[in-house]
């Protein structure tokens, strides 16, 4: 029986870097970390992005101490693992502290295929725009040097156009959070970050039409703002459900932050198919999209986004997950928890160790969810 | 009672003792000599270019130092309770959440806190966490900030990155302007500048000076006077104070004095110090003849000015500390030390710092 877009989307949003790779042998794979990897640049370059998320969270690789996240522990696990040795290469783009040593590690797994990019911290700082232009044009030059291919505009116009229509079809998932289960978008964006994006564009278009089928109304669900970083699991978005919350704002790593893009800024799009425009609009994109707690634009934008994309979605509670050992979420859990306080949500503070939940995390998501009325 | 040290005592403690008794003393008073002269006070980040706040007369305080100085005074604990108590995790940075619990509750903390600061700078070359812990205090203290980005450098330090890092030295100059009403002085600026490059130039000297054997310093005496060039970077005094101590330290040299009774064995020390327990921890290597004759941590202020125009200078010197550099730059490092200093071994001290 041939299974629906929407199910086939579920199914490979579960699937490991491993049998991502197996299913698609034809394929050049492209190891990445962070939302901040260019993957424009990656596909217009010939290859396949691939997000790489940690198969084991209690892997402990003796390259890492033990207080380091259970992301990267978990990715370098993967990576000296057998699985991933047909990647084309990884790129880190420079995020947190541990982040940066596994970019220095993950070298001797893969001597010459590592690929660092540097994004500014500031983004709005003089000199931020220019720096990061260049960052991406020596990346262009050694993503090409690793495919083998040659720039090629009609490469670099394909790649600029299913990225813009996976976000506006991510836009469209995003508007209909209200009605839809949270797992289920959660995996639907979860997937593009897997699978191949041409065939991800085509099933989620195919998706985003089936979805009316899925809608629930009247459910009486306690709307939820989830931030975070990256949650490769549905497990947390399962149990709220079940408690009797529905996220309607997902400002973690994999969820709509990844796909985050101001419409004006995509209007207004540069050069399509040239070198040029490909880096301008990475470079926009990069430089304005909503804040991770690595990034810094002004104090309170985090906060004030956060608290405005509440206001906007109605959410009553805010459920702001650290990833054990995650330093930049820890620190910034405390002003956007007071921030979303003043405003009259009340906000939880949720220490995992990865993306999987359990009985303690059920008593106080209940507790939570229950104080929300 | 007094620990005993198994190894003997620099002159030269006296005088930094004096310096740096000085320097928290006028840090302390600030507001009863620097506020009537119209003056600022900053908190800044270790590897921060002081020099520029100089030329505007700010004065700089180091939580960082501070940090340690509660871990050594061992109230650390009592202080980081104070920050968790407010939400901040209890895996954070140590020297972030005891100087943040040292803000909330000044009356647990050494000298009753810091002097509270007109403006923070933080420059990210020594680690991801100044960042956030520099947002944490702007917040608290609702006073300007200035992040400097030195972009982490896998490889060799790229044009792109200094031009970047310059651009934003160029755009502090301006803040700090406004924040003071003071004009920047680009010839004040060089001769500070000059100033920085004589101490870090002492320091790099007196620490190649371990090459000798035996070795006339061990690495608790590069923690102890590594204080002056973290806080004394661009002054008289620092240059005044690492002379003495290189005057001193080519001494023993020449007379062929260790800083152990009897160096039995070289090593070279990676990471932060255990401030808390400072002797105590390398006690037990001194009683075996054990000494660090090198060490990375130390080195980080061990920098190289140099030549050319002092703005692009600073932005290159900051940005290529060895903090903001990948594993292989750092591991190439401990290589060469082991070679220059012909250690013996090294030992690496994971730090959830």
């Amino acid at each position: 029986m041939t299974r629906s877009a929407v199910e086939q989307l579920v199914e490979t949003a579960s699937l490991t870097g491993r049998e991502i790779m197996e299913r698609y042998p034809d394929r050049q794979f492209f190891g990445f970390t962070c939302s901040y990897w260019p993957e424009e640049l990656v596909l217009a370059a010939g290859m396949e992005p691939l997000r790489l998320f940690p198969v084991n969270t209690r892997a402990m690789p003796p390259e890492l101490p033990s207080f380091s996240c259970s992301l990267a522990r978990g990715v370098l696990a993967e990576l000296k693992g057998t699985g991933l040795k047909k990647l084309a290469g990884l790129g880190q783009a420079q995020t947190c502290d541990t982040m940066q040593c596994l970019g220095s590690i993950a070298q001797g797994a893969f001597p010459e295929q590592v690929l660092e990019l540097v994004p500014p911290v500031l983004l709005a700082a003089p000199g931020a725009r220019e720096y990061y232009h260049e960052e991406l044009k020596a990346l262009w030059q050694k993503l090409l040097g690793l495919s083998g291919e040659a720039a090629k505009e009609e490469n670099i116009a394909a790649a600029l156009n299913i990225f813009q229509r996976m976000r506006q079809l991510v836009r469209q998932v995003d508007e209909m959070r209200p009605r839809l289960p949270s797992p289920l978008v959660a995996s639907l964006l979860r997937a593009g970050q897997l699978m191949p994006r041409q065939e991800y564009v085509t099933l989620l278009e195919e998706a985003v039409t089936a979805l009316a089928g899925y809608e629930e109304t009247g459910t009486g669900k306690i709307g939820i703002l989830l931030s975070g970083p990256v949650l490769e699991k549905d497990s947390l978005y399962l149990m709220i459900e079940e408690l009797g919350g529905r996220v309607l704002v997902d400002d973690t790593c994999t969820g709509t932050r990844h796909y985050a893009e101001d419409p004006a800024e995509e209007a207004g799009a540069g050069r399509a198919g040239s070198v040029e425009g490909l880096l301008e609009q990475v470079a926009r994109r990069h430089l304005t999209m909503p804040l991770c707690p690595c990034r810094h634009r002004r104090l309170e934008e985090r906060s004030e986004y956060l608290q405005s994309q509440a206001r906007e979605r109605g959410v009553r509670g805010a459920i702001l997950v650290v990833r054990k050992y995650c330093e930049p979420h820890a620190f910034d859990a405390v002003p956007v928890a007071k921030a979303l306080q003043q405003q009259g949500i009340k906000a939880l503070v949720l220490e995992l160790e990865g993306a999987d939940v359990g009985g303690q995390e059920r008593t106080r998501l209940q507790a939570f969810l229950e104080s929300l009325g | 009672m007094t620990e005993k040290r198994s190894y003997r005592r620099l002159e030269s403690t006296k005088e930094l003792q004096r310096v740096m008794t000085r320097y928290y003393g006028m840090s302390n008073y600030f507001r009863y000599w620097g506020k009537p002269l119209g003056r600022k006070l900053a908190w800044v980040t270790s590897g921060a270019p002081v020099e520029l706040l100089r030329v505007f007369k700010i004065h700089p305080v180091y939580p960082e130092q501070y940090g340690a100085i509660c871990g050594s005074r061992k109230v650390s604990g009592e202080l980081c309770q104070v920050a968790e108590a407010q939400g901040y995790n209890q895996d954070l940075c140590s020297y972030a959440r005891a100087h943040i619990g040292s803000i909330l509750r000044p009356d647990l903390a050494p000298m009753k806190g810091l002097p509270k600061p007109d403006l923070l700078v933080a420059c990210t070359n020594i680690c991801g966490t100044v960042l956030k812990w520099y947002e944490a205090l702007a917040r608290i203290l609702q006073v300007p900030l200035i992040v400097i980005d030195t972009p982490y450098q896998p490889g060799e330090v790229t044009p792109q990155a200094k031009q970047y890092v310059l651009r934003q030295l160029e755009a502090a100059v301006v803040e700090l302007e406004r924040v003071t009403g003071v004009r920047f002085n680009e010839k004040k600026l060089d001769t500070i500048a000059e100033k920085s490059r004589q101490v870090t130039t002492l320091w790099r000297e007196i620490k190649d000076l371990c090459a000798a054997k035996p070795s006339p310093l061990n690495a608790p005496d590069l923690f102890i006077h590594m204080a002056p060039i973290v806080v004394l970077r661009g002054t008289d005094t620092g240059v005044k104070y690492y002379s003495l101590l290189k005057k001193e330290v080519e001494q023993r040299v020449q007379e062929g004095v260790g800083a152990l009774e009897q160096e039995k064995v070289r090593l070279v020390w990676d990471n932060i110090a255990i401030w808390p327990h400072l002797f105590k921890f390398f006690k037990m290597f001194t009683e075996r003849g054990a000494c660090f004759v090198a060490d990375t941590y130390t080195g980080g202020w061990a920098m190289d000015f140099s030549e050319g125009n002092t703005m692009e200078t600073l932005a290159t010197t900051y940005t290529e500390v060895f903090l903001n550099r990948s594993a292989q730059y750092r591991a190439r490092q401990i290589i060469d030390q082991i070679r220059q200093f012909d250690a013996d071994g090294f030992v690496m001290h994971s730090n959830r710092s």
